[in-house]
Order: structure tokens, then C-alpha cells, then sequence
């Protein structure tokens, strides 16, 4: 019973330091912010319910999988595959920069799928590569190249626009 | 604005913080919840029937007390329906004397009406049998 009780303390825990990063995980891989709540919850009452978290020896890595495959086994079951929802905010933005916010949402949304979770597991995951590697079955040099591409992307997404605004004034 | 290096852009980006979730529900909680919903179910149903038992067991009680003066109180509804002609302050009389509305719409239903020919008259019928008539 007492290491049942420091079970669910330590998931607590865990839920409160990279809950919001399992979040934005969640959101980037289902496009809808309340289905992805929804499987965040559903991971972690599981989690307390059976214990089976004490088995695994990277934790923050093993939740983000449990995330995943979460997510991946209600796409496979429902046939869901929803257009990412990038109307809701994902950030809280830095100085009120509500702008900013909102540019980095689309372009985080513009990014294809594969390069945008690894994007979000290394930046606000902070997972290394070779974590990200055995969290999506890819080697980490894949996953490190799918971060560059990306980090790339998002930055004419976000900067282009910018100087194509300053420009124009 | 200049285009950020990588480790610059990626200091921005982490500038941006996300959202946090909602609070995780107790697990105890919601299965404790869900446990005492379910009792109470039972027990409103439970409810439900013995007060539907006991009105079924009053409602019989109260035909047997009403049971034994009925056909008496019948009998004189339909012999005053049968002597008074029918007119709306007479039902609404036959109504409120009734021991139910079903007693009093039958009494005047059912009521016999005295179709008898007075002294030197003669009934329409007996009349045109008298006449022939040829077809």
C-alpha cells in the first residue's frame, strides 16, 4: 500500500514537471487540444492504476511514448485523422508576444508530421536525439536531420514573414 | 530583424513555454464516484417500486371500501336519470351525488325513458299502421 502511495506521489510528480510538454506533444500529434488532454489523463490513471511505471528506466521518455502510442492506437481505432487545430493556444508567449505565439503555432502546423514531433520532443521535450530515435523507431542521425530540416523550416516560416511585413512598411 | 542562428532560434523557441494541462484527475476519486453513483441508482429504483407498490395496494383498498355501495348508489342514479329529463344542472347534480364519474356517465347513458302514449292519443306507429298503402 505505502509503495503504491509513492507510486501515484512520483506520477504526480512527474505529471506537474512535463505535463505541459506531454500536452503540446499530444496536440502536435492529434490536432485536437481536447482528445489529446483526454489521452494525457487516460495515460496517467493508468499509469497510478497499474504501477507499471517503476518498470521502466528512462521515465520521462517512456511517458512520452506512452503518449504516442496512445494517440497512434486511437487514430488506428477511430479512422480519426484530424487537421491539426491551430485556432487554440498551444504557448504561453514570452513578454506578452501574443503575435509571436500565434506565428509559431502555424508554423509549427505547416510542419509534416514526422519533423514536427521531433521538433517538439527535442525543444520543448527536451529529449536528446538518440531518446527521440528509440521513441519513434528511427536512428538518431534520421532524427537528428528531420530536426534540422525542420528548425529550418519553421524559421523562414517565421522570419520570412517578418521581413516580408518590414519590407512592405 | 536579422535571421536568428540555430542556437539563437532555438532560445527563442524556448522562450515560448507550453500551455499546462488541467489538473489530473484522483484516480481514487473517480472510481469512488463512480461506485457511489451506482448505489445511488439502486437505491432510487428501489424506491421507485415500493412507492409504486404501495400505491397500487392503496388504490386497491380504497375500490374494495367503494365496491359495496356502488350498485345501490347506482340504482337510484339511474331511476332519478330515468324520471328527470336531461338537462345540464341535472348532470352536473347526478355528477356530484355519483361515487365516480365512470357510475354517473352510465347511469345517464343507460337511463330508460318513459315512452309511454298518454290517454287518447295515438303513437305515430300505430297511426301509419292503420293506413294502406299502396306501393
Amino acid at each position: 500500500m505505502g509503495g503504491t502511495g509513492r507510486n501515484t506521489e512520483e506520477i504526480e510528480d512527474l505529471y506537474r514537471r512535463h505535463g505541459a510538454a506531454l500536452l503540446l506533444f499530444a496536440a502536435s500529434i492529434s490536432g485536437d487540444r481536447g482528445h489529446a488532454q483526454d489521452a494525457l489523463h487516460r495515460v496517467f490513471l493508468k499509469l497510478i492504476e497499474n504501477g507499471t511505471l517503476n518498470q521502466a528506466t528512462d521515465k520521462k521518455a517512456y511517458l512520452f511514448a506512452c503518449i504516442r502510442n496512445a494517440l497512434l492506437n486511437d487514430r488506428k481505432r477511430e479512422n480519426r485523422n484530424a487537421p491539426l487545430e491551430i485556432e487554440t493556444k498551444w504557448f504561453v508567449p514570452p513578454e506578452r508576444d501574443y503575435a509571436g505565439e500565434q506565428n509559431l503555432r502555424r508554423a509549427l502546423g505547416s510542419l509534416p508530421e514526422d519533423q514536427r514531433e521531433v521538433v517538439v520532443l527535442h525543444i520543448w521535450g527536451e529529449l536528446t536525439f538518440a531518446q527521440i530515435a528509440e521513441l519513434v523507431g528511427i536512428s538518431a542521425n534520421t532524427a537528428a536531420s528531420r530536426y534540422r530540416y525542420a528548425l529550418e523550416k519553421l524559421r523562414i516560416a517565421m522570419f520570412a514573414k517578418e521581413k516580408a511585413c518590414a519590407h512592405s512598411k | 530583424m536579422h535571421t536568428p542562428n540555430d542556437e539563437q532560434f532555438e532560445s527563442y523557441l524556448k522562450q515560448f513555454r507550453p500551455v499546462a494541462p488541467e489538473a489530473l484527475p484522483a484516480a481514487g476519486t473517480s472510481l469512488g464516484s463512480h461506485r457511489s453513483l451506482r448505489l445511488g441508482a439502486w437505491v432510487a429504483a428501489l424506491a421507485a417500486l415500493l412507492m409504486f407498490g404501495t400505491l397500487i395496494l392503496v388504490m386497491r383498498r380504497i375500490r374494495v371500501v367503494v365496491a359495496p355501495q356502488a350498485p345501490r348508489d347506482v340504482a337510484s342514479m339511474e331511476h332519478r336519470a330515468a324520471s328527470e329529463p336531461l338537462t345540464l344542472r341535472s348532470a352536473n347534480a347526478w355528477l356530484a351525488r355519483a361515487p365516480s364519474f365512470h357510475a354517473a356517465v352510465d347511469a345517464l347513458a343507460f337511463r330508460s325513458s318513459d315512452n309511454s302514449v298518454r290517454q287518447g292519443q295515438q303513437s305515430a306507429v300505430a297511426l301509419l299502421s292503420k293506413e294502406k298503402i299502396k306501393l
